[in-house]
């Protein structure tokens, strides 16, 4: 697995880098649009470290690219390598497409087997029925956890499990990061000001 | 023999309900009598009880051609099933419907399961005339057979649930002990239509014994594995217990909790960034420089980090950006690209120029205050 800091340090890196080209256009930016922004590269910057290799990277870049407003963003902070990673993207979009098919597919079987299942209930003993309340209990999670990593949605649940592992451990390192770069720019600013107050 | 039959029997046609027809359903119970009659042997001679009822699975077989049409809508959900423990066996022999004679096989198949459980006979006598509808079928269903070797070379390989695969397998051979079966591994019955062997393996209680449920046991554990890995990935969760499937939900629930509150971390973090900040640059030398005595303490981890790559992310930037930092010190209310360019100063630049950097942040962050 790679090592926490070195993601961090990379994570850090390309979210400058990010930031730089994108802020290198537009001058004045109210707070929305900078926390946008900054998510928005923060985004790009993780899933771009990861070179396409996770699901979930390829969707959040994927989504990106996909509003028109903030497509054009994406592109700049993704800057020279965007198009690489914008054509792996696309290719993985088609597997995207075929998903929904097979989606659609689990949806009607899922709902036909719930309605088979409410028929056979009665006759089952306890421990049976126990099992297929947990069952669906684990399913009702499942699926709001597919909602909740990005591209989620098409993945079996061996894939999504691995996927979060990821993206938990991309979220943790971001939010380490940017929690550092705030507190230390918040402290500086205080110092400023301080400084300021005292000449 | 029988009433172990029966029991494993019984466990495999829990399937899902399929219409009567009550014509098959009295055809059947003849049979069910006429088998019951037959003594039955142990495994190897599987086949030969398999032989005997041949005539009458001659009969069945012209009798279910003329119910080819109505089960077809039917038999398309559980060929795509593979999650249900409590499938039936037919999708397993879906890649071998090429061959006319295992639809005999299938039948008799069915016909000894029907054997064992006179009650599910309703359920189960429509599985011939299922079969008959799955030959049409055939191009979906290689495509689960496919899978099913591939999850079984999967549990074979895959060296980070070892254990697991021990497990299984264990489980495995006392199924096979159980009735001498010659049941090796999936990638065997998929090819081996003759031996049926789902038939004598005995069942655990409540769970299906055809080659989806291995496969579907095999991910499940697998998941299990990959679940024990989040379980100590995410805080506070070691004590629940993730064998069980109800621990198996707790567990998912406190992941999706931290997932979620990782989440609103990170949009909270970025509008205080974006707050505290007014351009969207970071002067990361004046963040790292050293200033540190009141840095340090609060922000050990920063500094740590930027500490251990000066030199790599910003090389290329550093020789670009010396000459347009000299200026800096002059256009310092140059809001403009240049001053982009100048948040990559490296470490030692900024010891050098603390001083007028320190300055120069200042004055800019004192007019983005204002803004």
């Amino acid at each position: 697995m790679r090592s926490p800091s070195s993601l961090k340090q990379e994570f850090l890196k390309r979210w400058m880098r990010g930031l730089q080209r994108c802020t290198s256009s537009k001058k004045d930016m109210n707070v929305l649009e900078r926390k946008k922004v900054i998510k928005l590269s923060a985004d790009l910057a993780i899933a771009s470290a990861r070179n396409g290799t996770t699901s979930w990277s390829r969707a959040l870049i994927a989504n990106a690219s996909r509003d028109n407003d903030n497509r054009i963003l994406a592109e700049r902070i993704l800057g020279p390598e965007s198009d690489i990673l914008i054509k792996r993207v696309s290719t993985s979009v088609g597997t995207v497409s075929c998903n929904r098919k097979i989606r659609s597919k689990k949806i009607l079987k899922r709902s036909c087997n719930s309605v088979r299942r409410v028929r056979k209930g009665t006759h089952l003993p306890q421990k049976v029925l126990a099992k297929s309340i947990a069952k669906r209990l684990v399913q009702k999670r499942t699926q709001i956890l597919k909602r909740l990593v990005p591209g989620g949605e098409f993945m079996d649940e061996l894939s999504l499990i691995e996927e979060t592992l990821d993206y938990i451990a991309y979220l943790r390192a971001q939010v380490d990061v940017m929690r550092c770069i705030a507190s230390a720019t918040e402290l500086i600013n205080h110092m400023n000001i301080g400084g300021n107050k005292m000449v | 023999m029988e009433p172990n039959l029966g029991t494993i029997v019984r466990s495999i046609s829990i399937g899902p309900n399929r219409e009567e027809t009550g014509l098959e359903s009295l055809q059947f119970r003849e049979e069910i009598h006429r088998l019951m009659t037959v003594p039955p042997e142990n495994g190897s001679s599987f086949t030969e009880l398999l032989q005997l009822p041949e005539t009458q699975a001659m009969e069945l077989l012209h009798s279910a051609h003329s119910d080819e049409v109505v089960p077809v809508p039917l038999s398309g959900e559980p060929l795509h099933g593979i999650n249900d423990d409590h499938k039936s066996y037919l999708p397993s022999f879906n890649g071998n419907l090429t061959f006319p004679s295992n639809k005999v096989l299938i039948e008799r198949a069915a016909k000894f399961s029907v054997f064992a459980s006179g009650e599910h006979s309703p359920e189960t006598s429509s599985v011939p005339s299922d079969s008959s509808a799955n030959l049409e079928k055939v191009k979906s269903e290689p495509a689960e057979t496919d899978s099913n070797p591939n999850s079984s070379q999967l549990l074979v390989s895959d060296p980070a649930v070892n254990i697991k695969n021990q497990r299984s397998e264990k489980r495995k051979e006392r199924e096979k002990k159980g009735k001498g079966c010659t049941k090796k591994s999936k990638i065997e019955i998929s090819q081996d239509a003759e031996k049926l062997p789902y038939v004598h393996v005995r069942a655990r209680r409540g769970q299906a014994t055809d080659s989806h449920s291995l496969a579907e046991r095999a991910r499940r554990e697998k998941i299990n594995a990959r679940m024990k890995l989040l379980q100590e990935l995410v805080p506070g969760c070691s004590k629940t217990f993730a064998m069980q499937i109800s621990g198996t939900a707790l567990v998912l629930d406190e992941i999706i909790n931290h997932v979620q509150s990782l989440q609103r971390q990170v949009e909270l973090l970025s509008m205080r960034l974006a707050t505290v900040n007014p351009r969207v640059d970071f002067n990361l030398d004046s963040l790292f420089a050293p200033e540190s005595g009141s840095l340090a303490d609060s922000n050990f981890h920063s500094m740590v980090s930027p500490l251990l790559w000066p030199e790599i992310p910003f090389n290329g930037n550093r020789q670009q950006h010396q000459q347009q930092w000299n200026f800096d010190a002059l256009h310092r209310p140059l809001w403009g690209r240049e001053e982009d360019n100048h948040t990559f100063i490296t470490m030692e630049n900024s010891l050098l120029n603390y001083e007028s950097a320190n300055s120069a942040s200042l004055h800019s962050n004192q007019l983005k205050m204002e803004l």
